[in-house]
């Protein structure tokens, strides 16, 4: 088995004024490098949560999280160097182009080649025409397609995308899909994902639903139909 | 609907209190209204307290005072044109006892004194004035009780006054015609005039003085006489200006000019919250206009919301400048005896009005971006463009209407504004080439330094205006608190160094031979000696002076009264001349003068011009050929004024000496000998000298501490305004950084950093701005020779780097508490 992420036993609630409010309990849940998870399920049944328990950038009520790098057990807050995330709303910095927001973490680590990766990556998402732009000269999916490449342009194991395609129309929304779930397996990283969209999330080899505390997998690889991956020319 | 638009203002108003952009802006608005409300008070207060005291102690509905005894001729028409007349005459003397001396006014009464109002003696020292209706019995003097303690003198001592014994027979408490001397703190005495006769003074020393009773159109006739016959006399009359008045005019101009600076920082703060303003109105305005409201609506709730802001602090700025104003009063009561503090409704009324339609032009770009865009531009957030530049050309006419008002020395004025316009370059410069070059030259390194170099450079007009608010503060206090340091110290260096330890300012050509004799047979040092006269400037270029100018200056003030006319053949080695051409020895052309730049500046001179002096008792008309300014380093006695030598053949006037001395320990009791012998001489010790310039910086200090603290807390308000406005796009990059899998550590790192580079640019450009500035102004304005202390700027710059990033650090510190969730909610 290759890196991967194990949650075990996590339980995750908060207290308001008057009440403790629990969001889910007991809940198992192992992310594998180089597959594709979707969680799905109602508004406020704590799906946001469980993407930050699962990057460590938040630590569970109860339960234990681990991550294994080749074949190491560490924490969950040791993870954060092969993290990326991708948001609904793009959030790129508006006073960058397009690639200096790329390579905008590499440059915080330090990688002298930053702008030539960074442009790689922009050519990969299909935006080598819009390296010199700002955000605001960029439609909804050009600006994601920007927020995917800089994502993974430092290469990192595990993505994770909280309503990545929430914010476009279905044209675009499937353009991102295909992009994001391609470019993902090509780098080897672990995609995942939450979701309201069905369609997205039918994409995935893994899909929960996180409703009524529980997290129960409702399709597991064996279950699709490989017929229906749309596969995508490059990334 | 207004009043549906109010409750609404109201409601928004209570909400946004606590938040940190309405917080900044009440403390703008509190403190400057605070400085102007406090300034205005006093100053009104003043003006009242000086008309007063011109009604009450002028002691004459008409005073005609001149160096000269008017002739018999003269005197008649004087008495014909008024009612009564009372002579006085005024020598300034030193008295001496029992080996101790003491300088002071000397006055000389007759039988017929005072004309108008109560003159006050008494026979002890804590005996209340008793009024007394006659002058000093012959061989009598009445010392004021400052001189009774400097002189360990009692009542019925007697005192040497040039070899003659008078008896202490009174305590004089309170003359009624006090008003022309009211500004001075000489010490006063009183003799009988058939004693000043017998004392036997220069005629030329003595000053003349008649208090005149006469009605409002007798003044007026007078005041048509004196302009015809007396040019030079100095006329004071009730319905006129008091004495003090131009020059209060003046220090009011002074730091109503020093507003400037408190309104410019104040427009840099406002400029950076109004991005926060413009943001939170244009989001309400656009849901108002989504839900079907008029754009007026937007306007009108946010006009109300600012001005209910302004209105509940108005009762507190009210309090706190009253406070400030009693303090004041109090403190003015030193100079100003018997000031009484007093409310002044209209006036505050006025100042308030001022300050709150000045803020209101700070502010007019929040309503003009709600005006001119549509309901999808303000959603978008795309209202930069017009009311962008509106906020900046609003400001800088508001800024530059405030500067011509206030405008009192031209040329201070024009080198401030080219110092500031210097500085705002500098910096931008500084900030845009280290920016560049640091993140070009960075580019091949890895760390968090060429990192946060980069994200700057790509922020780098958001970070230029950051900058550009903090590097002014910075320039501007440092600037002031430099001036302070150098102003005291280089002054009193400069004294000790180069003058001697006494300062004789009038000697007549009799007593300047007689010192330079005693001084070589004692072995005593003369540092310097310079010969001139008394002119009275009366008219340029054949128009009055009076005319010629009505705004208050340095030398105006001056001008009112006689000047030092110096002579001399070669420009004197403190001298250089800078324009014109200084005469050739021996000229024929005795009818020319050299002026000094300031002056030249001033008045409005221009080489060529004619200027017309009263000198002893005539009219003589000079041209101006040169123009000369003060050179350090060779005695500090310089002049104003100076023409040939070969003038002198033409003049008949009395000349006098400036001179300096340098007198050992053992020396000084020599002293007592020579003031017995000219009590007339006016000679002042070193330790008198700087007993009066520590008083004079004492006030300065005050003065200038209390300003610096303004702008203190207006550098405050101002980094804090620069952070409250980029702090939503700050809290958003740490969330992003976050993202990356970078820790809350990495970004506190990178945050240091920038305060750090931000700093180090903000005190470069204050340092190399207050350098620039020093260089301009010192020389000019206030005759120092601008000599940078090189450790004391090196400190300086070491303190600017730790309080800026500091304040930065701590005050941005909210910006950290941002995640990567915040960016999940953020929908």
């Amino acid at each position: 088995m290759s890196n991967y992420i194990e949650l075990k036993k996590i339980s995750q609630s908060f207290n308001t004024n008057d009440a403790t409010i629990t969001l889910f309990n007991d809940l198992n849940l192992v992310i594998s490098q180089g597959e594709s998870y979707a969680i799905t399920g109602p508004s406020g049944a704590g799906k946001s949560s469980l993407l930050m328990l699962i990057s460590g950038l938040e630590e569970p009520t109860s339960g234990q999280g681990i991550y294994v790098d080749v074949e190491q057990k560490k924490t969950l807050k040791e993870l954060r160097n092969d993290i990326g995330f991708i948001f609904q709303q793009f959030h790129l910095l508006p006073e960058l182009t397009a690639l200096n927001n790329v390579a905008l973490p590499l440059k915080l680590r330090g990688d002298k080649n930053a702008m030539a990766k960074a442009k790689v990556w922009l050519d990969k998402v299909g935006l080598a025409h819009r390296v010199d732009h700002k955000p605001s000269e960029l439609s909804g999916g050009e600006q994601q397609r920007v927020a995917i490449a800089r994502a993974l342009v430092f290469e990192p194991k595990f993505i994770f995308a909280d309503e990545p395609t929430g914010n476009l129309d279905q044209k675009s929304a499937t353009e991102i899909a295909n992009i994001l779930f391609t470019c993902c397996q090509e780098n080897n990283a672990a995609l995942v994902l939450v979701t309201h969209s069905e369609t997205l999330a039918a994409r995935a080899q893994h899909k929960y639903l996180l409703a009524d505390r529980q997290l129960n997998q409702t399709v597991s690889p064996s279950d699709l139909d490989t017929n229906n991956i749309v596969q995508v020319a490059s990334c | 609907m207004l009043s549906n638009n109010l409750k609404l203002a109201w409601h928004f108003y209570k909400q946004e209190y606590q938040s940190s952009h309405q917080r900044l802006l009440r403390w703008i608005q509190g403190i400057l209204l605070l400085f102007i409300i406090t300034l205005s008070q006093s100053s009104i207060s003043i003006q009242a307290y000086l008309d007063h005291n011109l009604q009450s102690l002028l002691g004459a509905d008409a005073v005609l005072s001149q160096k000269a005894e008017l002739t018999p001729s003269q005197h008649t028409e004087v008495i014909e044109i008024t009612d009564d007349m009372v002579i006085t005459q005024h020598i300034k003397t030193t008295l001496t006892h029992n080996g101790q001396w003491q300088q002071a006014k000397l006055k000389a009464v007759g039988e017929h004194y005072p004309l108008q109002g109560e003159l006050l003696t008494s026979t002890a020292l804590k005996e209340k004035g008793m009024p007394t209706f006659a002058a000093p019995k012959n061989g009598h003097i009445w010392l004021d009780a400052r001189i009774l303690a400097s002189l360990s003198l009692n009542i019925g001592d007697h005192l040497q006054l040039a070899n003659q014994q008078f008896l202490v027979s009174r305590i004089l408490q309170h003359e009624p015609d006090r008003l022309m001397e009211g500004h001075t703190v000489d010490m006063r005495a009183m003799i009988n005039l058939q004693d000043m006769k017998a004392l036997n003074f220069s005629p030329d020393l003595i000053h003349y003085r008649y208090l005149l009773a006469a009605t409002p159109a007798q003044v007026n006739n007078l005041i048509k006489w004196q302009e015809n016959n007396l040019p030079a006399a100095e006329i004071r009359h009730k319905n006129g200006n008091h004495p003090l008045a131009l020059f209060w005019q003046r220090t009011e101009n002074f730091m109503g000019l020093a507003s400037i600076i408190l309104f410019f920082m104040a427009a840099i703060a406002v400029n950076q919250l109004t991005q926060v303003h413009m943001k939170k109105d244009q989001y309400f305005s656009a849901i108002c206009m989504s839900l079907g409201a008029s754009n007026s609506t937007g306007i009108q709730v946010s006009f109300f919301k600012w001005f209910i802001g302004l209105l509940l602090l108005l009762p507190v700025v009210v309090l706190l400048s009253a406070c400030s104003h009693w303090l004041i009063v109090n403190w003015l009561q030193e100079t100003f005896a018997d000031m009484q503090w007093q409310w002044h409704a209209k006036s505050a009324l006025v100042s308030i009005s001022a300050v709150v339609t000045i803020f209101a032009v700070f502010h007019a770009p929040v309503w003009l971006s709600l005006r001119n865009n549509s309901v999808a531009n303000l959603f978008a957030d795309k209202s930069k463009g017009l009311s962008h530049w509106l906020s900046k050309i609003s400001s800088l006419i508001v800024l530059s209407a405030v500067t011509i008002t206030y405008s009192d020395n031209a040329l201070l004025t024009m080198m401030m504004v080219a110092a500031t316009l210097f500085t705002i370059i500098l910096m931008i410069l500084i900030s845009w080439s280290t920016l560049t070059l640091g993140e070009k030259f960075t580019q091949n390194f890895s760390g968090l330094v060429p990192f946060s170099l980069f994200m700057m450079k790509q922020r780098l007009v958001s970070k230029s205006t950051q900058i550009l608010g903090i590097g002014l503060c910075a320039f501007l206090l440092l600037f002031t608190l430099m001036l302070l340091k150098d102003l005291g110290a280089t002054m009193s260096s400069y004294q000790r160094q180069h003058d001697g330890n006494v300062m004789i300012s009038q000697a007549t050509k009799p007593q300047m031979q007689f010192i330079e004799n005693w001084a070589k047979e004692q072995k005593i040092a003369v540092r310097q000696a310079k010969p001139y006269m008394y002119a009275k400037l009366i008219e340029i270029n054949q128009q009055s002076l009076s005319k010629f100018s009505d705004k208050p200056s340095d030398s105006l003030a001056t001008f009112s009264r006689a000047i030092r006319l110096h002579w001399t053949e070669q420009v004197p080695q403190n001298n250089k001349v800078i324009d014109g051409q200084w005469w050739q020895p021996n000229s024929e052309n005795w009818q020319q003068v050299s002026i000094e730049e300031e002056v030249m500046t001033d008045l409005g001179l221009a080489i060529g011009d004619w200027l017309t002096f009263f000198i002893g008792q005539e009219e003589i008309k000079f041209q101006i050929t040169a123009s000369h300014v003060f050179k350090p380093g060779a005695g500090s006695i310089t002049f104003w004024v100076q023409m040939p030598p070969t003038a002198l053949a033409h003049i008949q006037a009395p000349h006098y000496n400036m001179a300096s001395i340098e007198l050992d320990s053992q020396q000084w009791p020599l002293l007592a000998n020579l003031w017995q012998k000219f009590p007339s001489l006016r000679m002042i010790s070193l330790k008198e000298m700087t007993d009066l310039f520590d008083r004079m910086l004492a006030m300065i200090t005050k003065v200038i501490s209390g300003f610096s603290l303004m702008i203190i807390l207006l550098a405050g308000v101002v980094i804090l305004a620069s952070i409250n406005a980029l702090e939503s796009k700050e809290k958003k990059k740490n969330s992003i950084i976050m993202s990356f899998g970078f820790t809350r550590s990495t970004c506190l790192k990178l945050n240091i950093i920038e305060w750090l580079v931000t700093a180090s640019i903000t005190a470069t450009g204050a340092i190399l701005g207050t350098y620039f500035t020093g260089l301009l102004i010192y020389q000019s304005q206030f005759s120092l020779n601008y000599q940078p202390d090189f450790v004391w700027l090196i400190a300086t710059l070491a303190t600017i780097l730790c309080l800026v990033t500091g304040l930065g650090i701590y005050a941005s510190r909210s910006n950290l508490k941002s995640s990567v969730k915040q960016l999940m909610a953020d929908t």
